[in-house]
C-alpha cells in the first residue's frame, strides 16, 4: 500500500499530543501518517483487566507492555526497562499503546500561571519560555474545547473565554474540606478534562472513581479519543510500528523513518515533514538513537541538550484521620486543590507547589494496611469502616528546575528488539527540597483545621513521582542552549518538529498535558501558516 | 384487495364537496393571522413532529433535505418553510390543506406516504388553519432546494399515488365519538392524527399502507421495532398506568418499565416532551382503550421479567481471551455494561441509569431493540447518553452479550443470532426489504394498470382531488 509509506507529515507517537497534531493537519488537507510503537487496545480490555487485577492499586496492571515496544513496569517487580543511573530514582510510568499515557490519568488539564513563563526574569531561577502566557492563551482555549475542560475561575490563570462546561459536582468530602479550610485556604475545583454533561458524544462522569487506571465510560478525555479523531479526519495510523531511527539527507533534512514491526521486520517511510511526538523519554531516545556521521551526537542535538533538563513533579504527602466521616471515593479521584503557593517572590528561594487533595477511595489501601498488621474479624470490619470514612491525604506538587545533569541517555542495555533502553540520571535538588520543607507547615495546618489525628507524613527524603515528563526537548531562542525554537522546530533540522511535553522549558506546578497540547496546537498553527495551508487545503499530497 | 368502487366514489365526492366548501370558509383566516393562531400552529406542528423529517442533520429547521429510508428507497423531505422559490411560500391554505391532509402537492403530484398524510387527514379544519398560519408566519423562510426524491421504477410514477390514495386514504377529519369522554376523543384525535403514532407502530401491508385492522399492534422500523402499544396487558401497554405512559412520553422513561431509544427517543425529544400534560394524558387514555392485540409469545408484561443477579464471580482470576469473539457474556457485561448498570444489573439508585431487569427492552422475545441499543446507544435530550458499541463489538460479541442479558435479566425466550446482529448493523432486514421492494414493484405496476383503465373509463377530473 504505497499511501502508507509516504506522507506530507509523518508523526511518531499517537498519544494525545501527536494524535491532535495529526488530526489538525489532516483536517487542513495534508496527508498524515502516524506511527505508533504499541498496539491498539480498547477501553473494554483495559476495564476488564483492571477489574480482574488482584493489585487494584497498581495502576499499571491493566497496561501490560507489548514485548516489541515495552514501557516501564515497577510492580510486582521492575522490568528494568527505564534504566536507573541515579543518584535518585526516576521511576516514570507511561503507556506505549495507541492513544498513549492519557488513557491513564486523572484528566487534570491545567494552564500555567502567567509568571511560570518568566521565572528566570522574575526570580532568577530556571529558564524563561520563548513566549508568554498571553501568546498561549488562545491555544489553551482550543485545547480545552477539544478535550471538554471545566474548572474554577479563580485558579490564577486568566481566561478570555469561558470553559466549555460547568465543573463536575463537588464531592461531599471536598465540600467539607473547602468549608473547614476556608479561614486559611481557598480550596478550588481542579481544572479537568472531565465531562459534567454529555459533551462531544461522551457521557458525564458518574463517579466510578477509577479515573486512574481507566475511566470506564470515557467521561474524561484521553489520547485514544484523540487517535480516533485523527483517523476520522483522514490520518493513517499504523500501530505496532516501533520507530528506531530517523534518517536524514545531505542537507540535514529528515528523509525517512525506520520502524520494526513485532516480528522485527524493518519498514521505511518517507515524508516531507517529521514530527516526533513520542513523549519526553522516548522522543529524546529516538533522536539519540538516530546519530549519524553527520550528526554524531544524535539528531537535533548540536546543543547537547537532547534528553537533558529532565523535569517532573515530585510529591510528598500527609495522610491523617479527620474528625468527621468524609468517605473519600465518591466522584472523580482528584477534584480539588489549593493554589496559594503556585507563585510568589519565594520562588527565588524555594520551589512553588500546588496542594492536591486525593479523593481516591481508601478501601483498598486501608484493607492492605490492616491485613499487613494482622488485623482480622470484627476489628477488621470496624477499623476498615473507620479508615474508609475518615482517612484523608494531601500532597504537594513541587516544581523542579531545569538542570542539564537530569537527563535521559541511551543505556548499554538493550530491549527485546535489540534497541538501547532509555536511562535516567536524576536527583532532587535543594530548591525542590526547600519547597517540600515549606509545605510541611501547610500540611500541619490543614490537618489541624480538619481536626486531624494519626498524622502520617510520607517518608523524609522520599518523593513520589507524577509522570509529568518535561524539559528533554527544551524550547528556546538560543540554539546553543535549547533543542527547538518557539515553534518546536528543531534548531538543527528544517523539517523536524517536536510535539511533546518534553519541549516545555520549565514544569511549573501543574500537570503537563494541557501545556504540551496547547504548545503543540500553536506549532500546528505555525506549520499551516508556513505551508500556506490556512483555511483551504493547499499542502500537496505526497505522490 | 376488495373494495367497493361505488362507495369509494360516493365518499370521494362527499369529501371533496366538504373540503371545497370549508376551504372557502377558512381561506380568509390566514390573511392576517392573529399571534395566538400562530402559537397554536407552532404547538400543533411540534405535536406533529414536522421538524423531525423536514430538517436535515445540521440544516435549517423545516428546510427539508433529510433522506428518509424506506423499503422502496430514500425519500427526501421537502422544504416547508415559506420560501417562495424553494418552499411553500406560494401555497394557499387550500394548497396546504391538500398537501398535509390528502398528500397532494400544489403541482398536483401525489406525495409518498412517508409523509404521514394518512394520519394528518384526521386534522380538523381549525387546526390546519393554525398550522398554515404558523408555517407562513412563524417559520423563517429558507431559500434552499433539497435534492429531489428519485425512486426506482415503478415507484417513481407519482401518478400511482393517486390510486394508492383511492385505495387507502380515508380522507376524513376526525369526528368525535359521542359515547366516549372528551379526553378520550382528544387522545384519539392526537394519536391517530397529528402525533401519527401509527406511522411507526401500526404494521403495513405490501403497499405500505397501515393495516387498520392491526392498529398500533407493533411493526418493524428499519433495524428497530416499534412495539405493540395496544391495550393488551402482556403484549401492549395494558399493564402500564396512565402516569407511566405520561412519564414515558414526557421524560423518555417510565421508571421500572421502559426507556425511549432510537426513533422513539427522537419523537420524545422533538415532539412529545413539549406536548401539554393534558394532551399526553389524553393520548395515554386513548392508548389504554385501543383494541388489544395479543401475541402468544408474551406470557406476562415485558417489564415483569428478570431479577438482580449475575455471573461476574465466575470470571475473576480467569484470563481474558485474546480472541475477542471468545469473551463470555459475563466478561462482556463486566467490561461494557457493569460500570453504569452495576454488578447485578440494578442500575443507579435513582433509576437514571436504568436497571436491566424489569425493563421492557429485555422483556420481549423480540430482541431487535436490545441489539440496536447495544450497537447505537441511547441519546435523549437534555443529557441522556448511553454510548453505542458498534465500533468496538463484533457481531459475535453483540450476540453473546445480548443472549447473556436476555438469560440473566430478561425474557429467556428471546435470543439473538450473529446473523441478526449483522442485519441490524446494516440498518435492518435488508433481505426482507428486497422482497418488499419486489412486492411493491408488482403492486405499483398493478396500480398503474388499474389507473390506466380507470382513466380510460372515467373523466380525468375524477382523479384530481383538488379540482373541486
Amino acid at each position: 500500500m504505497p499511501d502508507l509509506t509516504a506522507a506530507d507529515f509523518v508523526i511518531i507517537g499517537s498519544g494525545i499530543i501527536g494524535s491532535t497534531v495529526a488530526r489538525k493537519l489532516a483536517q487542513a488537507g495534508a496527508s498524515v501518517l502516524i506511527l505508533e510503537a504499541g498496539p491498539r487496545v480498547t477501553r473494554a480490555e483495559i476495564v476488564a483487566r483492571f477489574r480482574n487485577s488482584p493489585r487494584r492499586s497498581d495502576w499499571m496492571s491493566p497496561y501490560p507492555p507489548a514485548p516489541w515496544a515495552p514501557h516501564p513496569i515497577y510492580q510486582p517487580q521492575s522490568n528494568n526497562y527505564l534504566v536507573q543511573a541515579g543518584p535518585y530514582p526516576y521511576e516514570a510510568e507511561y503507556v506505549r499503546q495507541v492513544g498513549g499515557t492519557t488513557w491513564h490519568w486523572a484528566a487534570q488539564a491545567w494552564r500555567n500561571v502567567p509568571n511560570d513563563f518568566r521565572i528566570k526574569s522574575l526570580y532568577n531561577v530556571g529558564a524563561d519560555w520563548p513566549f508568554g502566557y498571553d501568546d498561549l492563551e488562545p491555544y489553551y482555549q482550543e485545547a480545552e474545547e477539544l478535550m471538554g475542560v471545566s474548572g474554577a475561575p479563580n485558579t490564577g490563570s486568566p481566561r478570555k473565554k469561558p470553559f466549555p462546561m460547568e465543573p463536575v459536582a463537588e464531592p461531599f468530602a471536598m465540600r467539607r474540606i473547602r468549608e473547614r479550610l476556608a479561614s486559611a485556604y481557598e480550596v478550588v475545583t481542579n481544572t479537568t478534562a472531565r465531562n459534567s454533561r454529555t459533551y462531544d458524544g461522551r457521557p458525564a462522569c458518574c463517579g466510578n472513581n477509577s479515573c486512574q487506571p481507566i475511566c470506564p465510560i470515557d467521561a474524561q478525555y484521553h489520547g485514544g479519543l484523540a487517535a480516533y479523531a485523527a483517523e476520522a479526519a483522514g490520518a493513517k495510523l499504523i500501530p505496532d510500528a516501533n520507530v528506531y531511527r530517523l534518517d536524514h539527507d545531505e542537507q540535514g533534512r529528515i528523509s525517512a523513518g525506520l520502524y520494526y514491526d513485532p516480528d522485527k521486520i524493518s519498514h521505511r517511510v518517507t515524508g516531507k515533514t517529521f514530527i516526533v511526538a513520542a513523549n519526553g523519554i522516548e522522543s529524546p531516545r529516538l533522536l539519540l538513537l538516530s546519530a549519524s556521521d553527520k550528526f554524531p551526537r544524535g539528531l537535533a542535538n548540536s546543543s547537547d541538550m537532547v534528553g537533558r533538563n529532565l523535569m517532573d513533579h515530585p510529591s510528598t504527602s500527609l495522610t491523617f484521620d479527620a474528625d468527621e466521616d468524609l468517605w473519600l471515593g465518591r466522584g472523580p479521584q482528584s477534584p480539588s486543590s489549593i493554589g496559594l503557593m503556585r507563585d510568589g517572590s519565594f520562588r527565588a528561594e524555594h520551589a512553588p507547589y500546588r496542594l492536591d487533595f486525593t479523593n481516591i477511595s481508601r478501601v483498598d489501601s486501608a484493607t492492605s494496611a490492616l491485613i499487613d498488621q494482622g488485623v482480622y474479624g470484627d476489628e477488621f470490619a470496624r477499623r476498615l469502616r473507620y479508615s474508609a470514612a475518615r482517612e484523608l491525604n494531601v500532597k504537594n506538587v513541587l516544581e523542579i528546575l531545569p538542570d542539564p545533569n537530569h537527563r535521559i541517555t541511551l543505556s548499554d542495555q538493550k530491549d527485546a528488539m535489540g534497541i538501547p533502553k532509555p536511562q535516567t540520571h536524576y536527583s532532587i535538588d535543594d530548591y525542590t527540597r526547600r519547597g517540600h520543607e515549606r509545605s510541611q507547615q501547610d500540611f500541619r495546618r490543614i490537618a489541624a483545621l480538619l481536626g486531624g489525628s494519626n498524622l502520617r507524613f510520607s517518608k523524609e527524603g522520599s518523593y513520589a513521582n507524577n509522570q509529568h515528563i518535561c524539559g528533554t526537548l527544551s524550547m528556546g531562542n538560543d540554539p546553543k542552549s535549547s533543542v527547538c525554537d518557539q515553534w518546536a522546530r528543531a534548531h538543527d533540522h528544517e523539517n523536524l518538529y517536536l510535539a511533546s511535553t518534553g519541549v516545555l522549558p520549565t514544569c511549573g506546578t501543574c500537570n503537563s498535558t494541557e501545556n504540551g497540547l496547547a504548545v503543540a496546537i500553536r506549532t500546528v498553527r505555525h506549520i499551516l501558516s508556513e505551508n500556506k495551508v490556512g483555511d483551504a487545503p493547499a499542502v500537496p499530497r505526497a505522490g | 384487495m376488495s373494495f367497493n368502487l361505488g362507495a369509494k366514489r360516493l365518499l370521494f365526492w362527499t369529501v371533496m364537496l366538504a373540503a371545497g366548501v370549508s376551504s372557502i370558509v377558512i381561506a380568509s383566516a390566514a390573511e392576517n393571522p392573529d399571534p395566538s393562531l400562530i402559537e397554536k400552529g407552532r404547538y400543533l406542528a411540534t405535536a406533529g413532529d414536522c421538524v423531525a423529517c423536514h430538517t436535515a442533520p445540521g440544516g435549517k429547521p423545516m428546510a427539508g433535505g433529510l433522506a428518509v429510508a424506506t423499503p422502496i428507497g430514500p425519500i427526501i423531505s421537502t422544504n416547508i418553510t415559506p420560501s417562495k422559490t424553494d418552499g411553500i411560500g406560494n401555497y394557499s391554505l387550500e394548497d396546504f390543506s391538500a398537501a398535509v391532509r390528502h398528500g397532494i402537492r400544489r403541482d398536483g403530484q401525489g406525495l409518498y406516504p412517508a409523509m404521514p398524510y394518512t394520519s394528518y387527514t384526521k386534522i380538523t379544519e381549525d387546526d390546519v388553519a393554525a398550522l398554515y398560519a404558523y408555517f407562513m408566519h412563524g417559520v423563517p423562510a429558507v431559500d434552499y432546494k433539497p435534492a429531489q426524491t428519485e425512486l426506482p421504477f415503478p415507484s417513481n410514477i407519482r401518478f400511482a399515488m393517486r390510486v394508492w390514495n383511492w385505495l387507502f386514504l380515508d380522507a376524513r377529519p376526525y369526528t368525535n365519538d359521542p359515547s366516549q369522554s372528551a379526553e378520550w376523543n382528544r387522545g384519539a384525535y392526537l394519536t391517530l392524527g397529528l402525533a401519527h403514532c401509527g406511522a411507526c407502530h401500526t404494521p403495513r401491508n405490501i403497499l405500505m399502507a397501515e393495516k387498520t385492522s392491526q392498529l398500533l399492534a407493533g411493526a418493524d422500523l428499519g433495524a428497530w421495532f416499534a412495539p405493540n402499544i395496544t391495550s393488551d396487558r402482556n403484549s401492549g401497554v395494558g399493564a402500564w398506568k396512565i402516569e407511566d405512559l405520561i412519564n414515558y412520553m414526557r421524560d423518555g422513561r417510565a421508571r421500572g418499565i421502559a426507556q425511549a431509544a432510537g426513533p422513539m427517543a427522537e419523537a420524545v425529544d422533538n415532539s412529545l416532551q413539549h406536548v401539554k400534560e393534558a394532551d399526553l394524558r389524553a393520548i395515554a387514555t386513548f392508548l389504554k382503550s385501543v383494541p388489544a392485540r395479543h401475541d402468544s409469545t408474551d406470557p406476562k408484561p415485558p417489564f415483569e421479567w428478570g431479577a438482580a443477579g449475575g455471573d461476574l464471580s465466575t470470571i475473576r482470576g480467569a484470563p481474558i481471551p485474546a480472541d475477542r469473539d471468545q469473551w463470555t457474556g459475563p466478561q462482556l457485561y463486566n467490561a461494557y455494561c457493569a460500570t453504569c448498570h452495576q454488578a447485578q444489573g440494578q442500575g443507579s439508585f435513582d433509576g437514571g441509569l436504568p436497571p436491566l431487569f424489569h425493563n421492557t427492552t429485555l422483556g420481549r422475545a423480540h430482541t431487535a431493540n436490545l441489539v440496536m441499543v447495544i450497537l447505537d446507544g441511547v441519546r435523549r435530550s437534555p443529557d441522556v447518553s448511553m454510548p453505542g458499541f458498534s465500533d468496538e463489538l463484533t457481531d459475535r460479541q453483540v450476540a453473546t452479550l445480548a443472549n447473556y442479558l436476555m438469560q440473566q435479566f430478561g425474557n429467556p425466550a428471546g435470543s439473538v443470532t450473529v446473523e441478526e446482529v449483522k442485519t441490524s448493523r446494516a440498518g435492518g432486514p435488508s433481505g426482507m426489504w428486497m422482497i418488499w421492494m419486489a412486492k411493491m414493484a408488482v403492486g405499483i405496476a398493478l396500480l398503474l394498470l388499474i389507473s390506466i383503465i380507470f382513466v380510460l373509463l372515467r373523466p380525468p377530473t375524477a382523479l384530481d382531488t383538488r379540482s373541486a
